[in-house]
């Protein structure tokens, strides 16, 4: 039987290890996890580890330097399937907030001054699709245990994960919670992927967007929409680049346009 | 902070997280490195607001995310004047616990033990202690469960924000996680009695300073306005950097810290230390009980101090809870004016002292300063790495030197991603001091000084050398007595790498040459030289992180000993090596 289990590869790039964590609280059905299929590599929990060929690849994370492209460019050789999880690998994190890389250039410079470092060259941070083809996403910071099941049971039976093509919003309304919008408070729902229950305005909080961009969102309306309301477009901006900035890059110069 | 597989990196490039090697007999390298890309955190926040910067900082690490919660709220609530209700400080706090039972039961027993039982994972360990595995996993889980009922989720967790929380929990949740912690205290006994007694080696053991936060009033706690050393010296809040000296080496993206040129740990060992005489209940016996003299110096207690820690945060929950269920009534978020000013928010981090300092103006950040507590710790680390490294080599153990060393990077506890497997030995090769010459030339001119010829106690190999290198006409060579009869001549070269050239017993074969940071000789028990404290006391922590010695096995160490031939050759040797 043995034989049979898919191979499955668990990485860890730049970022907080809250995913892989994640994957760790699963306490109730980590054994289940684990007997279900045959982990090769687990740093976080395992140190015999191999680096082989694989049938599924999770990789957390975003790419930030020059050793992890490689590492990056090496999972994906490897591996059959490639999947994104958590923000910083699917959309790149809150540390992918600069969009400009002479912006980005100048504040790794204030931060590291002069010092030569001798292990390895930062670079900008970005989404692991930016290096390689991803089979498939699983957004979320940290990625939810729901969400996270659902995938998993999906890839373990040999069928393809779903994607969420909806905002918080949806969920937000089964919840049946009072708009914040209508209250006059910038929530990002409507741009933002689901799949955290939506949590925040559960808790009477707006949403900040940590599941990152939804890529189906009419984003150009809704900045309207939010600028319309009286939000300082500056503001909106700002709001929308906290989680993933880079992904945003087009409809940021699309708004510059615009502006002129 | 986390850290990115080492294990796997050491593939990649065959350098692991902590890597140590050794010349002949002596360590002549030992570095903790961070390979985890920059993430610039700190910019991050700049031009953002206070509240977005509360949702943002706790993405710094999924392990400590509420302790990064806490701080970022006490810094931004102390930079605008927010007063938070005592039902909120309550809650907080019982969420602090939270996070504390969490990650301290998953590094005691799940990425400690197996070292000290003789299994390599705890899985494996399940097969002989099956209770313990099953309930630290459900002690684990209770801890998480804090920390979801008061956060709003496992990890980055949005519902304390400043001024309050979104949503409170019900008083049945309350009583729930009241009664479940009584319900787990015979385990919690038995954690503490486990990690108290467990066999730790009595290899690294040296003093060391310990920092945390004091909580005031004469109690132990996880925050405070002050920080506090073991020598009973305090800080105000705001003035944490005279503590924490922040600065870069070139093998990591994490910044290091050092008072006063000197290591320090931060940790649960360190608010043993400084805080333990104040444990009062169960946790204040078990402190009488166990603690002694070995606490203070060997690292390894870290995880006694944990399993301690573990014993007071249970004991304090049940208080809490019914502190908070005397207050009535859920406070509304506290309503506050952004205003230009400046917070600092000090919390004890599962790992330690963890530090968020702000500054605001018009409404939004614009300045911001977060220093964790595993950036804190590195120094230290490396420091009782190289201890028990040279200790073991000079005993005949090389084989134990890798083990040794993840037991005691593992005991800092410093994430769990680098805790799995990391330790590297390399041996240099021969002649191995060349390729470090040309590299450190490489990088900037160093300035050249020949020790010795004070009372002849050696046989003067640093004077010769230094003479032949100055009638070669190479510039800046000096010895030392002129350095000692004007420092200014240090001041001229501020910046620049100092060699020392010296005889140097490193017990080899005579003729052997070696180079060695002189930061490792302070530190080192068997090849201290009656020189080096003197210069060093002239040198800052800058000037000596960038200082070396280059040294040659004397045929003896008998006073006025002769240069013998095959001294001569390796004199020979570096002159040419520096001259081409």
């Amino acid at each position: 039987m043995k034989k049979d289990k898919l191979k499955i590869g668990i990485y860890e790039l730049t970022g907080c290890a809250g995913d892989a964590l994640l994957i760790l609280d699963c306490e109730k059905e980590l054994i289940d996890i684990f007997n279900a299929v045959d982990i090769q590599s687990f740093l976080m929990a395992n140190s015999a580890n191999i680096d082989g060929e694989l049938d599924v690849a999770l990789v957390e994370g975003s790419v930030t330097t020059e050793r992890e492209i490689e590492e990056v460019k090496d999972i994906r050789k490897r591996a059959k399937v490639v999947v994104a999880i958590g923000l910083c690998a699917t959309a790149g994190g809150i540390q992918a907030r600069f969009t400009d890389p002479d912006e980005w250039e100048k504040n790794l410079k204030e931060v590291y001054g002069d010092v030569k470092m001798n292990h390895t060259k930062a670079v900008q941070s970005k989404p692991i699709d930016a290096y390689i083809d991803v089979d498939f996403y699983l957004p979320g910071c940290p990625i939810s245990k729901e969400q996270f099941l659902h995938l998993f049971t999906r890839i373990v039976k040999g069928a393809p994960p779903e994607h969420y093509p909806q905002p918080v919003c949806v969920t937000c309304k089964f919840n049946g919670n009072d708009c914040l919008l209508n209250r006059g408070i910038l929530c990002l729902g409507p741009v933002t992927e689901d799949g955290c229950g939506s949590i925040c305005p559960n808790y009477n909080l707006p949403c900040v967007g940590c599941w990152g961009p939804l890529k189906e969102a009419n984003r150009r309306s809704e900045y309207y929409l939010l600028k319309e309301k009286g939000f300082d477009i500056e503001e909106i901006e700002k709001k929308m680049a906290n989680y993933s900035g880079t992904k945003l890059a087009d409809f940021f110069n699309q708004i510059k346009k615009e502006k002129r | 902070m986390k850290k990115i597989s080492v294990d796997h990196l050491a593939r990649v490039e065959g350098n692991g997280g902590i890597s140590a090697t050794i010349d002949g007999k002596s360590i002549t390298d030992v570095k903790f490195s961070i390979y985890e890309g920059p993430r610039l955190i700190e910019k991050l926040t700049l031009g953002r607001t206070p509240e977005e910067d509360v949702s943002i900082t706790p993405r710094i690490c999924a392990i400590c995310t509420l302790s990064h919660k806490n701080a970022v709220l006490r810094a931004m609530e102390n930079a605008l004047d927010v007063k938070v209700p005592q039902k909120v400080y309550l809650l907080r706090e019982l969420m602090h616990m939270g996070e504390m039972i969490e990650s301290h039961s998953l590094h005691v027993y799940y990425l400690a033990l197996p070292d000290y039982v003789g299994f390599p994972n705890a899985i494996a360990m399940a097969s002989k202690f099956d209770l313990e595995v099953k309930i630290a996993l459900e002690m684990k889980h209770f801890g998480n469960h804090i920390m979801k009922i008061l956060s709003g989720r496992y990890i980055h967790g949005e519902n304390p924000v400043i001024g309050g929380f979104g949503e409170y929990p019900s008083v049945e949740e309350l009583k729930f996680i009241k009664g479940r912690a009584i319900q787990f205290m015979p385990f919690v006994h038995k954690t503490v009695n486990l990690f108290c007694t467990l066999d730790y080696p009595d290899n690294p053991e040296d003093d060391t300073l310990y920092a945390c936060c004091e909580p005031g009033n004469n109690e132990y706690g996880f925050w405070g306005d002050e920080i506090l050393l073991s020598t009973g010296k305090k800080f105000p809040r705001d003035d944490y950097k005279s503590l924490t000296n922040e600065f870069i080496v070139p093998h990591s993206y994490a910044k290091r810290s050092r008072y006063q040129g000197k290591p320090y740990s931060v940790g649960a060992l360190a608010r043993v230390n400084c805080l333990g005489e104040r444990l009062t209940g169960e946790a204040g016996d078990m402190y009488k009980k166990y603690f002694n003299n070995r606490w203070k110096t060997n690292p390894l207690f870290h995880n006694a101090a944990q399993a301690l820690e573990i014993l007071y945060s249970f004991e304090r929950i049940p208080v809490l809870v019914d502190e908070i269920l005397k207050i009535t009534g859920n406070p509304e978020i506290v309503e506050y004016k952004i205003k230009d000013g400046k917070g600092t928010g000090l919390v004890e981090a599962p790992r330690g002292l963890l530090i968020h300092h702000y500054a605001i103006k018009d409404g939004l950040v614009s300045h911001s300063d977060i220093i964790t507590p595993t950036a804190q710790n590195a120094e230290d680390i490396e420091r009782y790495c190289f201890i028990a490294a040279q200790k073991l080599l000079d005993e005949g153990h090389e084989d134990k030197i890798r083990d040794r060393m993840e037991l005691v990077v593992r005991a800092f506890d410093p994430c769990i991603s680098c805790s799995a497997h990391m330790a590297e030995i390399r041996h240099a090769p021969q002649d191995d001091w060349k390729a470090r010459l040309d590299q450190i030339r490489n990088d900037q001119d160093p300035v050249y000084v020949g020790i010795g010829d004070r009372d002849l106690s050696d046989d003067g190999t640093g004077i010769k050398l230094a003479q032949m290198l100055k009638d070669a006409g190479i510039p800046d060579v000096y010895f030392e007595k002129e350095i000692e009869a004007n420092d200014k001549i240090m001041e001229d070269f501020k910046g620049r790498p100092f060699i020392f050239l010296d005889a140097l017993n490193h017990k080899q074969n005579p003729g052997k040459i070696i180079l060695l940071p002189l930061d490792l000789i302070l530190n080192n028990t068997t090849l201290s030289h009656r020189i080096f404290p003197l210069i060093s006391e002239m040198m800052n922590y800058g000037q000596i992180q960038n200082s070396y010695i280059l040294g040659i096995q004397p045929e003896s160490v008998k006073s006025g000993e002769e240069i013998s031939s095959s001294v001569y050759t390796a004199i020979e040797k570096i002159y040419k090596h520096i001259k081409n």
